[in-house]
């Protein structure tokens, strides 16, 4: 971090500006393959709208399946940008400078893929509108006792306050841009930029709404999973109705999502040529970050085991067994190995500054969580309290190309918003600068007064 | 609200030290002829020291945030309270709470945040003075590297200010 006080400020802007100009040729290939991928998941899910729910193979007892694994996935992914951006600007740690543009950016276009996965999971997508709340013509509104209902207005409040917070944070960015742009995107930035000229007053006032809005994020974000957890364990389906759900569910949000940022922070190093300001110091912090979070889940995860062991529930026991040795062992011991035992490579400060090597755990990591998304929703239903009903399930071509789809549209979406706003924050990175080139002075200033202390009482010594 | 007669001098400063003080020397020159009608600072980055030099900004945005979350926690209690009711004329509840408070907690604290956050952005534009157009003396160099100063002065001052922004190290100045 020391380094980035000898950056000038007018090459910040150069770099930043520039990524939107010239990223590498890689950018162009992804995005083909992501768009491809969008493009196989739009055939897929018009075929299922044609034909019917029974194309993805969901029927009883797997009401649930891959939709809502991914579901929880991409909005436990969300979980980390916008929440973490607001607990290190409410802690004042400088290195949250470089990475929380897009780490927020990274929440709004995860929370815009969850948002996928509850419509498409309905089959009759054209009653979307039943969950608005507004009475129908029987003059009965939606149950707000509902967990889904409590899932749908949470969601809603993340979506527009990430969104929020994401713009808010980017106007002197986006003043920036509009000072040096021409064409659709000067027009494109004067617009959103709304007139920023970084008076004073500006400055005041966008500090104080920035940390008012932060204060409201972190419990924001804690309560979207939580709800999100809800869902499951406000039923009474064994392995699910459990007390640790919120908190668990907040933990995995927290791991996948640092693993998601650490992907998208060795991708954006590259592609857009950011080494300068995507350090290996910050990338260290992120990992240790990460580590931590991955023991606080793995505890969490074990102590669910612990507990549904020792209260002797002959179902919730029946379902961990299943789990275990059951159909579905692959899924459960994969994510033990990618999420329990691979993050302990982290505990290694060489890896932890190896990029590649971060890039590659972080991926291995999310596999591990997603997994555990699929182990948490298809397995219970597949060993409930009615024997009769016991059927293994695994998602077929449909549920695994949408799926595909998904990873598709987040990272075009992601891209599409690197290549036309700057994902590293100039501004902020500026007063990163200006803050350690003053510390340094100062400390400098004190070396030489120490100097010159030493040097007059050694003169009055020899005198 | 610009006042008619007045000039309008924009200085630009290599760092924010020069800029400071430049400031304080318009300040004296302030208390010796009455000759600066208003001082505002642009800046590439937030200086929080900002109102040592040009006074507090007073900007309770915080008062926003507070009645808007207050707002929001009723709107959404009574809109799923309300419901409940509805609900209540048209379904017998057969014994269940006609207003299940910790049920409706949970829409009532998102509705909280939902109305704070908004109602925050209103206190950000209305104390921030934006969507507002550039000025005409606006320099992209400060949105760059540099420190700008636009002094608003009477046109009898005008040449005295000018020298006192040059001598305190202006890089450039601009008068409308």
């Amino acid at each position: 971090m020391d380094k980035m006080k000898d950056i000038e400020w007018a090459k910040i802007n150069k770099d930043v500006l520039g990524s939107l100009e010239s990223p590498r040729m890689i950018f162009w290939v992804v995005l083909a393959v992501c768009s491809l991928l969008v493009a196989a998941g739009v055939a897929a899910e018009a075929y299922q709208y044609n034909e019917g729910l029974g194309v993805a193979l969901m029927n009883r007892p797997h009401f649930w399946q891959l939709y809502i694994s991914n579901f929880i996935f991409w909005i436990g992914m969300s979980h980390s940008g916008t929440l973490l951006s607001a607990v290190l600007l409410l802690t004042n740690a400088d290195w949250r400078k470089p990475i929380y543009r897009f780490a927020e950016a990274m929440t709004l276009f995860s929370i815009l893929t969850a948002a996928f996965f509850p419509v498409i999971h309905l089959g009759r997508v054209w009653n979307l509108y039943w969950v608005m709340p507004y009475p129908n013509e029987r003059t009965i509104w939606p149950n707000f006792r509902s967990p889904l209902l409590w899932d749908a207005s949470a969601i809603f409040t993340y979506a527009t306050s990430s969104a929020l917070f994401l713009y808010i944070g980017m106007i002197p960015d986006l003043a920036i841009c509009r000072d040096n742009a021409k064409g659709w995107r000067k027009k494109l930035y004067s617009m959103l930029s709304l007139g920023w000229m970084g008076r004073a007053r500006e400055w005041l006032a966008f500090r104080k709404t920035y940390v008012l809005m932060g204060c409201f994020l972190v419990p924001l974000a804690v309560s979207v999973h939580s709800i999100v957890a809800s869902d499951f364990a406000m039923s009474i389906m064994p392995d699910w109705h459990i007390t640790s759900f919120p908190p668990y569910f907040v933990a995995g949000a927290l791991y996948s999502g640092c693993a998601a940022i650490i992907t998208l922070f060795v991708m954006l190093r590259y592609i857009f040529k950011f080494e300068e300001y995507m350090t290996v110091d910050i990338m260290d912090k992120i990992a240790k970050l990460t580590f931590a979070i991955a023991m606080v889940w793995n505890f969490l995860n074990f102590s669910e085991y612990a507990s549904i062991w020792y209260s002797n529930d002959m179902y919730e026991k029946e379902v961990l067994i299943q789990k275990l040795i059951g159909p579905y062992w692959p899924v459960v011991w994969g994510m033990l190995l990618c999420s329990t035992v691979a993050p302990f490579a982290m505990a290694f400060e060489k890896f932890r500054q190896n990029m590649w090597a971060m890039f590659v755990l972080s991926i291995i990591i999310q596999l591990g969580m997603w997994l555990e998304r699929f182990q948490i929703v298809s397995p219970p239903l597949a060993s409930n309290h009615e024997p009769w009903t016991w059927a293994v399930v695994w998602p077929g071509t449909v549920q695994m190309t949408i799926t595909a789809a998904s990873f598709g549209w987040f990272t075009m979406l992601f891209l599409i918003f690197c290549k036309v706003f700057p994902s590293v924050s100039m501004y902020e990175v500026k007063e990163l600068v200006f803050h350690h080139r003053r510390v340094s002075a100062r400390s400098e200033i004190e070396d030489l007064d120490k100097e010159k202390e030493e040097a007059l009482r050694a003169q009055e010594g020899v005198a | 609200m610009r006042k008619k007669n007045l000039k309008f001098l924009f200085a630009l400063y290599e760092d924010f030290d020069r800029a400071r003080d430049a400031v304080a020397e318009l300040k004296i020159l302030d208390l010796k002829e009455t000759a600066v009608e208003d001082i505002e600072l642009y800046s590439p980055i937030e200086h929080p020291e900002v109102e040592e030099i040009l006074g507090e900004i007073h900007q309770p945005i915080q008062r926003f945030t507070f009645f808007g979350a207050i707002t929001g926690a009723i709107c959404a209690f009574l809109l799923v309270a309300a419901a409940a009711q509805s609900m209540f004329t048209v379904q017998p509840q057969g014994g269940k709470a006609v207003i299940p408070i910790p049920a409706d907690l949970v829409i009532t604290y998102e509705g909280t945040i939902l109305f704070g956050v908004w109602i925050t952005l209103l206190g950000f534009f209305v104390y921030s003075g934006i969507p507002r157009r550039l000025t005409r003396l606006y320099s992209r160099k400060v949105s760059e590297d540099q420190i700008g100063i636009e002094v608003q002065v009477t046109p009898e001052h005008a040449d005295a200010v000018r020298s006192t922004l040059e001598k305190s190290g202006a890089l450039e100045i601009r008068e409308v």
